[in-house]
C-alpha cells in the first residue's frame, strides 16, 4: 500500500520544445485508486513510464513512500520495479508456449523469487481471477482470459501499487467489464495502491479520484480534497 | 530461465532446426576431414606394420610401397631373382620373401609368396590351414571363397580382366584371420606356383633371361599387352601335387619385391643400407615411405581445413546476423520482460543461452554427422581395399568441439548484450 509523491516532475524529448509531461505536484494517499485520462499523445503513456521507474524524468522527484525512484540506477529501478509493482497493459504481453501459470510465475523465475510459497500463490491468483487450468497454453485463451492471467502475474508478489495502462482497451465490453471487476476488487483485498490510464469510463468512474492530462499537463482534477 | 528458453525454442523451432542443420553440417565437414584423415593414417600404418623392409628394383619407392603394402595393381619394374637368395643367405635376416603379383581371380589379386610371410605377417587361420603344395592356396579373411574352393587364376591385375590360365587350378586350404590390411582381399599362393602358371623357373638355365620382363610378379598389364600375350607368352602350368621348395638357393626368376624381416632394428639398417647402395636394388622402410606421403595428406587435410574454418565462419557471421535481427524484431518482448521486473542480466542470460544451446546442439549433430560420414567412407575403403580405417575420436576432438562452444558463447554475448541494453520503454512503445 504505496502512497506515490510527484513533485516538479518535467520530461522533455529531443526534437520536442513542449515538455511532454510536467507535473507540479500530485499525491495519491497508500490504496488510494487514481484514473488517469486523456486523448492520445496527451502523456499518459509517459506517466506510466515515469510512475512504475522504466523512465526517469529529467527534473523532479517521484516519491513512493520514502524511495525517490528517480535516483535509483536502471537495475535499481529494475529490481524496485519487480518487488513494489504489479504491471497490466493493453497488450498482456504473454508469452507464447509457456501456460498460464508459467506466465504468471515468469517474472519471478527469472528474478529467482520464485519460492514454493510464491508458486502457492500463483495457483491460488489464477483461481481468483476465475481461470480453472493454470496448465492451458496461452495461446489457446480468449482476449479476457489472456489479460485475466496478466492480472494474476501482477498480483503475484504482493505489490503495493498496481499500475494498469489502457487494461480494457484491447477486450470486448464483457470481457472489459470483468477484467475492471477484478482489478478492482483485487486491489482493495490486497490492499494496494491502483492506478488505472484509460478511456474506459465504466472503469474510471469507478475510482477515487480521476486526473485528466492535455499536452502534458494535469487540466483537470475531480476529487474531492485533492491538490493539482 | 531455462524453461522460457525451451518454450521459445520449441515455438521457433523450423528455424531453430535450420540453425542447428547450418552449424551441424559446417562442424561436420572438418570433422571428417580430421577423422577421415587420421583414420587413414592410422590404418596404413597399422597395414604397413608388419612390413620392416622391402626391396626391389629401381623406381618409385611410394609405387613399390603401394604395390606390396597395399596390393595396389601396377607394374613394377624387376630385379634379379638372385637378390632373393641372396638376402635368404644372409645372417641379418630372419627371413625374406618374395611377393609375385600378376594374376587375379574374381577381383581378388593373386599373390605368389611363401610360407614364412603368411605366418610372419597374419595371426593364424580362422579354418584350415597353410598352403603345402603347389596347387594350394590361403585366402585372407576378406575374399568370399569356402575352403575348398577352386581359383582359377586370370591373368593381370584385379578388375582389368584378362586371359584365365585355364589348366591351372588352386584349391583353398586355409582362410586367414583377419589383419585389417590390404593382405584380408589376396589369395595367398605359394611363389613357385605363380612361376610355373607362367612357365619360369621350370628350366632355370635357359628360361630365365627370355623371360624376366614377364616374370610373375611383374607384368605389365596394358593394352599393348593383350594382342601379343598370346603369342608373347610363355604359358606353363602347375603342378598340384608338387612339393613346395622354399630354398631360394639358385635359379630364381626376377621379382618386383621381396619383403625381408631383418633380425633387429640395427640388422635393419644396415640391410637397408646395402641394399640400397647397390644400383640394381633400393631398400625402403614403407613407415618412412608413408610418413612422407602423411606430409602430402596433412598438407591436403590442411587445405580441407580451411575450407571447412571457411564455411564455420561464414555460417558463425550468418548466425550472428539472425541473432541481432531477432533481438532487434523481438524488442517488445524483450522490453516486456524488464518491465514485468525480470533483471537485466536474466534477459542477457536468455538470449545467450538460447544461441549457445543451438550451436551447441548444431556442434554435437555435427561431430555425430562427422563421424558417421567418416565410418562410411572408411566402409567404402575397407569393401574396396580390405584395408580397415580405424575412425576414432581423440582428446583433439575434444578441445576442438570446447573451441567452437567458446567462441560461440563469445559470439552470442553480442546480441545478448544488445537485448541487455535495450530500454524496455522504447522497446514497449515500439
Amino acid at each position: 500500500m504505496l502512497p506515490l509523491t510527484l513533485s516538479g516532475v518535467s520530461i522533455s524529448f529531443p526534437g520536442l520544445a513542449q515538455p511532454v509531461l510536467a507535473i507540479d505536484a500530485l499525491t495519491v494517499p497508500g490504496g488510494g485508486r487514481l484514473a488517469v485520462t486523456g486523448a492520445s499523445g496527451s502523456g499518459k503513456s509517459t506517466f506510466v513510464n515515469l510512475v512504475s521507474g522504466l523512465e526517469r524524468p529529467d527534473r523532479g522527484t517521484i516519491r513512493w513512500r520514502d524511495t525517490d525512484i528517480t535516483t535509483l540506477s536502471e537495475s535499481g529501478r529494475d529490481r524496485w520495479r519487480a518487488t513494489n509493482v504489479g504491471l497490466v497493459m493493453q497488450d498482456f504481453h504473454l508469452f507464447p508456449g509457456l501456460a498460464a501459470i508459467d506466465n504468471v510465475l515468469l517474472p519471478a523465475r527469472l528474478a529467482h523469487a520464485a519460492t514454493t510459497d510464491v508458486k502457492t500463490r500463483a495457483l491460488e491468483l489464477l483461481a481468483r481471477v476465475g481461470l480453472s487450468r493454470p496448465n492451458q497454453s496461452v495461446e489457446t485463451m480468449s482476449r479476457g482470459e489472456m489479460q485475466r492471467v496478466a492480472v494474476a502475474r501482477a498480483l503475484l508478489r504482493r505489490p503495493g501499487v498496481i499500475i494498469a495502462d489502457e487494461p480494457t482497451a484491447s477486450l470486448d465490453t464483457e470481457a472489459g467489464a470483468e477484467v475492471s471487476r477484478l482489478l478492482l476488487e483485487l486491489a482493495e483485498q490486497e490492499g494496494a495502491t491502483l492506478i488505472v490510464v484509460s478511456h474506459d469510463e465504466r472503469l474510471t468512474e469507478r475510482l477515487d479520484r480521476r486526473v485528466r492530462l492535455a499536452a502534458g499537463r494535469v487540466v483537470d482534477d475531480t476529487a474531492p480534497g485533492a491538490s493539482s | 530461465m531455462i524453461r522460457f528458453v525451451l518454450a521459445d525454442l520449441r515455438r521457433l523451432w523450423a528455424a531453430s532446426l535450420v540453425i542447428v542443420l547450418l552449424v551441424a553440417l559446417a562442424t561436420a565437414f572438418g570433422v571428417a576431414v580430421t577423422l577421415q584423415e587420421r583414420a587413414v593414417r592410422l590404418g596404413s600404418a597399422r597395414a604397413a606394420d608388419k612390413f620392416d623392409l622391402i626391396v626391389g628394383a629401381p623406381g618409385s619407392e611410394t609405387q613399390l610401397v603401394l604395390s606390396s603394402v597395399f596390393l595396389q595393381p601396377a607394374a613394377l619394374p624387376l630385379m634379379s631373382g638372385e637378390v632373393l637368395t641372396k638376402l635368404a643367405a644372409d645372417p641379418r635376416v630372419a627371413w625374406a620373401a618374395p611377393i609375385g603379383f600378376g594374376d587375379n581371380f574374381a577381383g581378388y589379386p593373386i599373390v605368389g609368396t611363401t610360407n614364412a610371410l603368411v605366418t610372419g605377417t597374419t595371426s593364424g587361420f580362422i579354418e584350415g590351414d597353410m598352403f603345402a603344395h603347389e596347387g594350394e592356396a590361403v585366402i585372407g579373411s576378406g575374399v568370399d571363397l569356402a575352403i575348398g574352393a577352386e581359383v582359377k587364376p586370370m591373368h593381370g591385375q584385379a578388375g582389368e580382366g584378362g586371359e584365365t590360365h585355364a589348366d591351372s587350378i588352386y584349391r583353398v586350404v586355409g582362410k586367414l584371420q583377419p589383419t585389417g590390411t590390404a593382405w584380408d582381399r589376396a589369395i595367398l599362393v605359394p611363389i613357385q606356383a605363380v612361376w610355373h602358371v607362367h612357365g619360369l623357373g621350370e628350366d632355370h638355365d635357359h628360361e630365365e633371361a627370355g623371360h624376366d620382363e614377364h616374370a610373375a610378379a611383374g607384368h605389365e598389364v596394358g593394352a599393348d599387352h593383350e594382342g601379343e600375350a598370346a603369342e608373347d607368352h610363355h604359358h606353363g602350368h602347375i603342378d598340384a601335387d608338387a612339393a613346395i621348395d622354399e630354398d631360394f638357393d639358385h635359379g630364381v626368376p626376377g621379382l618386383p619385391a621381396i619383403l625381408v624381416k631383418p633380425k633387429t632394428i640395427a640388422d635393419a639398417y644396415a640391410l637397408r643400407q646395402a641394399y640400397r647402395a647397390e644400383g640394381s636394388t633400393r631398400a625402403i622402410f614403407p613407415a618412412e615411405v608413408l610418413t612422407g606421403l602423411y606430409a602430402t595428406l596433412g598438407d591436403a587435410r590442411a587445405v580441407l581445413m580451411y575450407v571447412a574454418y571457411g564455411a564455420q565462419a561464414l555460417v558463425a557471421a550468418a548466425l550472428m546476423l539472425i541473432a541481432v535481427i531477432h533481438v532487434a524484431q523481438r524488442r517488445r518482448q524483450i522490453g516486456a520482460l524488464r518491465a514485468f521486473g525480470a533483471p537485466r542480466l536474466a534477459v542477457f542470460g536468455i538470449v545467450w543461452l538460447e544461441l549457445l544451446l543451438l550451436v551447441a546442439i548444431g556442434v554435437g549433430a555435427g561431430f555425430a554427422i562427422g563421424y558417421g560420414a567418416a565410418e562410411f567412407l572408411a566402409g567404402l575403403f575397407t569393401a574396396q581395399s580390405g584395408v580397415r580405417l580405424p575412425v576414432e575420436f581423440t582428446a583433439d576432438d575434444a578441445m576442438l568441439a570446447a573451441a567452437f562452444l567458446a567462441i560461440a558463447s563469445l559470439m552470442a554475448a553480442l546480441p545478448a548484450a544488445l537485448a541487455y541494453r535495450q530500454s524496455p520503454v522504447e522497446a514497449l512503445r515500439g
